[in-house]
């Protein structure tokens, strides 16, 4: 009999496993105990004082042409070793992600207060300190622009000459016809809403270290969301193939999207030096820096008109959607799609008309964050959602289940959804163990100083790239002598998991291996190019190649065995280090089956190659598969509002989702609580503070807030819907950003509740809601 | 100028600048990787040690001051019977993510087990408070240190 290499046949198969030896348990992950000691290395710790230390000398102009850049006073410091710029650059000075428009080093001019114009090497620490203030830049300040909405109308004033405007990007959606959608409706709700920008925050700030020669090559340790990305762009800004460069990528403190941007800049600024003095150099950004430099959540408007009849249909959406995309474009066209076509939430709208806008200012640049443009989007379209219920004088989940996705719909881009949509399901569970009305009910029996309200956001989310944009999934399986595994993926490990938990768990279960005997090697160049680990991809697309890879190796260990113990290869069983004919007592263990594929001549090594199918979609019109598949959230969040200090508590929050298959239940649970506690954290403290120049004020995390222990609330178990994804390892879609997309929508629902108003505008400080009671005179 | 403190139970002279910070000096020059650097303003508490067997913030100190007194970090605990359950509770509960905040949880939490307060999950989190997570949202965390203390008494 052939052995099955495709990869469709092996992705069914185990699609459609029974039983699991590993598979949907929460086992601890392999990573935990070196770092709860301490002992897991990330990049600061490989560092060693000789090493060339890299500093970074900032813009301090928000627009302004660069006259001449002065090193005399910086070399003089002892152990200075250069201050290098942007005409240092051998290769191109071009590191844009979606758009050609962003340098490494600023060239000409600067678009942002606190933005790179030059590097200083030294020896030592101190000395790349000082020199770097002594580094002086002659600036011809330009006029500039911070409001989106004026930099939409402004044509003197450019953040980007050579682009005639400043829009850097737009997007469509076009669906039916929506005067006659409006015509239909009975009851409009028409809105404007603001959302701000949130910074990630990782405890571990950006740093790289690169050293020449090592392994063959320039080698770079830095955390990098996507290993063979930094690869590319160190390349491409040295001027040299990338097969000179390897990116190693260790244990990362922490990335949620920000480090996918902001790492491989980190990197090829290290590079850069190692490259031009021939030594190691080190970069490390210190807490202000990163807080200055790297890309923040996007900060948006988003005007919204929605329709729905008397008995609770929705006719009809009208959305513009403006992304403040600051200095570059970076990711911003592909937030601001993941947003255009995510606009209706996930319900179902005969008639939809989205437009959105990437706008340039001189501020921060706007990058990718856990959730990618959708938070801000869901909570809009929820926001409408309460509102047509309240105008219709229907209860708000009802109201919702009415209209939601189902298999079968078709989404605003006109993508029919076939299967693996579950939210419906998932929202009906969560209202009945939340016991909805009641609890609704009761929250409105508080009349005095604290009052208390309930919310609930739901949304969907994208699993891969959008539209046609190609994506692919790999990794290496291998076999040693000594029946020790390893898998090699470009996944990174920054705390989500993925490589150290799910990816282990699905080769100790494809292949039947002990998972003691299961090691992977991720984050590395040197592994396939997996994709980057990002839009909740790590294990629902970056898995898929584990498993195509381990399900190669085990339809030639099921040969094999089935020779040795004469049965057929779909009767053997392997498992805790045993190789079994199905039924009978005739066995041998892993490494004796180990040692005879090697005798035998059989190829325990395998790659899982996976390209994923993609349907038309339509740029002009927005119309066609956006994605191949939607994971699914939902959440109910009560709160306590003080009307006294506007001071808002959330008390508890119980989490839905449907994201097909959940491979470590421990391990979604931690994502779920984190980003709920993210989200939490995004909608009632976290702001940047900016100057009339856009400089931020609040570079440091006394003034900039996030959660700590005392700031959480309950969060309850997840209710699961396991509607699995016919492509995904085991079914599984994403997982990692789900709890943070509906978080603003179920808070600020919740607040509106409590006070009964609609909310319109984030964050949701103590300020903002105390000011917000006392509109009008109320109160 | 010279400075002599003890170090996980050792005594060590190291020198240093009058400016330099005892985080520096544990992580560049006594090869101490556990202390991690986060914000440098006695905010995140990545870089919690021991000082004097309470929980500090190695970054808002000079090591100068810490002339002539015991600084303890998890290199010097490995083998302590709270430090050994916190860890084995930490990997369990699933109260690791990316991990460069646990060295400070542990630490911290290490010296609330080691005070013999009673323990209730409000002092819990308050004893946690000086110590920032942006990956688990503290749940597991304060599972697994009440876990700890619950194993301990046993």
């Amino acid at each position: 009999m052939a052995l099955t290499e495709d990869p469709y046949t092996l992705i069914s198969k185990w699609l459609h496993a029974r039983e699991f030896l590993v598979v949907g348990k929460g086992i601890a992950r392999a990573d935990a105990l070196d770092k709860a000691l301490g002992t897991a290395k990330f990049v600061e710790d490989y560092f060693q004082e000789g090493m060339l230390f890299v500093k970074q000398v900032l813009s301090t102009e928000p627009h302004a042409k660069i006259l001449r850049i002065r090193d005399e006073e910086a070399l003089k410091i002892p152990k200075v070793v250069k201050v290098f710029t942007a005409k240092d650059i051998p290769g191109e000075n071009q590191v844009g992600y979606a758009l050609p428009d962003q340098p490494l080093i600023a060239e000409g001019k600067v678009r942002y207060h606190g933005e790179l114009v030059a590097l200083v090497a030294a020896e030592d620490i101190d000395a790349a300190l000082r020199a770097a203030e002594l580094v002086k830049v002659d600036y011809d300040p330009l006029p500039y622009v911070l409001n989106p909405l004026e930099a939409l109308e402004r044509k003197d004033v450019l953040v980007h000459e050579e682009v005639g405007s400043n829009i850097a990007f737009r997007t469509k959606v076009r669906k039916g016809n929506v005067e006659e959608g409006f015509s239909e409706a009975d009851v409009i709700v028409e809105n404007e809403y603001r959302t701000h920008h949130q910074d990630h925050v990782y405890l571990e700030t950006e740093g790289a270290l690169a050293i020449p020669g090592l392994d063959g090559r320039l080698t770079v340790v830095t955390a990098a969301q996507y290993p063979h990305l930094a690869q590319s762009i160190i390349a491409r800004v040295l001027g040299v193939p990338a097969s000179n460069i390897k990116v190693v990528v260790p244990f990362m403190g922490g990335g949620f999207g920000g480090k996918d941007d902001e790492g491989p800049l980190t990197a090829a600024k290290a590079a850069l030096v190692a490259h031009l003095t021939g030594r190691p150099a080190f970069i490390l950004y210190t807490r202000e820096e990163s807080l200055r430099m790297h890309p923040k959540r996007e900060a948006t408007i988003i005007k919204y008109k929605s329709g729905a009849t008397k008995d609770g249909k929705l006719t009809a959406i009208d959305v513009k959607i403006i992304h403040d995309t600051g200095a570059y474009a970076n990711r911003g066209p592909f937030i601001l799609w993941r947003a255009t076509v995510h606009a209706s939430g996930p319900y179902e709208v005969p008639h939809a008309r989205v437009e959105g806008y990437c706008v340039y200012t001189n501020k921060v640049y706007q990058g990718s964050f856990r959730g990618f443009g959708n938070p801000s989007v869901q909570f809009a379209a929820e926001m409408q959602m309460n509102e047509l219920a309240r105008k219709l004088g229907m209860d708000p989940v009802e109201f919702r289940l009415k209209n939601m996705l189902r298999p079968g719909s078709r989404t605003i881009t006109n993508q029919l959804l076939e299967e693996s949509v579950g939210i419906a399901e998932a929202v009906e569970k969560l209202a009945e163990k939340v016991n909805w009305a009641k609890r609704r009910a009761e929250c409105e029996s508080f009349k005095g100083r604290y009052r208390r309200g309930i919310g609930i956001g739901v949304a969907w989310h994208g699993i891969s790239t959008s539209r046609g944009v190609p994506d692919w999934s790999n990794a290496y399986v291998k076999i040693d002598k000594d029946g020790s595994v390893s898998m090699f993926t470009g996944i990174v490990e920054m705390g989500q998991g993925s490589p150290n938990s799910s990816h282990r768990q699905i080769v100790a279960e494809i292949l039947g291996a002990p998972l003691e005997k299961v090691k992977v090697v991720f984050g590395t160049s040197d592994a396939p190019d997996a994709g980057a680990t990002h839009a909740s991809r790590g294990t629902s697309i970056g898995a898929i190649g584990v498993l195509v890879a381990a399900a190669r190796v085990r339809e030639r260990l099921n040969k094999l065995a089935a020779e040795l113990l004469g049965c057929k290869p779909e009767d053997v069983e392997i498992k805790g280090g045993v190789v079994r004919a199905k039924g009978t007592d005739k066995e041998l263990s892993w490494d004796e089956l180990i040692k005879q594929a090697y005798a035998r001549g059989v190829d325990l090594s395998a790659t899982g190659y996976f390209f994923l199918p993609k349907g038309k979609f339509n740029d002009e019109l927005g119309q066609g598969q956006a994605y191949p598949a939607f994971s699914y959230v939902a959440m109910i969040a009560e709160v306590e509002v003080d009307t006294w200090t506007g001071k808002v508590r959330v008390l508890r929050i119980w989490p839905a989702l449907a994201a097909g298959r959940i491979i470590n239940p421990q391990q979604v649970e931690g994502q779920i609580e984190g980003a709920a506690v993210q989200g939490m954290g995004y909608v009632l403290m976290e702001q940047f503070v900016f100057d009339d120049k856009g400089r931020i004020l609040n570079a440091d995390m006394t003034d900039y807030i996030v959660p700590t222990t005392l700031d959480i609330p309950e969060i309850e178990k997840p209710v699961y819907v396991e509607d699995l994804f016919k492509y995904g390892p085991f079914g599984a879609k994403g997982v990692g950003e789900m709890a943070l997309i509906p978080a603003p929508a179920a808070i600020a629902g919740a607040v509106s509740h409590a006070l009964g108003k609609p909310i319109t505008k984030l964050p949701l400080t103590p300020e903002a809601v105390y000011f917000e009671l006392r509109k009008g005179g109320s109160t | 100028m010279k400075v002599s403190f003890i170090l996980n139970g050792e005594p060590v002279t190291v020198d240093v600048k009058p400016n330099e910070i005892l985080l520096d000096t544990l992580r560049l020059k006594l090869n101490i990787k556990s202390v991690k650097r986060g914000c440098e303003r006695a905010e995140c508490g990545a870089c919690t040690v021991l000082v004097d067997g309470r929980p500090t913030y190695s970054c808002n100190l000079l090591t100068v001051q810490v002339e002539g007194r015991e600084v303890t970090t998890l290199e010097g605990l490995r083998d302590d019977p709270i430090v050994k359950e916190l860890t084995s509770k930490f990997v369990e509960r699933g109260a690791v993510q990316c991990g460069f905040c646990t060295p400070g949880f542990i630490i911290t939490a290490y010296a609330l087990l080691k005070s013999g307060k009673e323990l209730t999950p409000e002092n819990v989190k308050k004893m946690l408070e000086g110590n920032i997570c942006r990956c688990t949202g503290y749940k597991k965390i304060i599972e697994a240190v009440t876990a700890a203390a619950e194993a301990l008494k046993k």
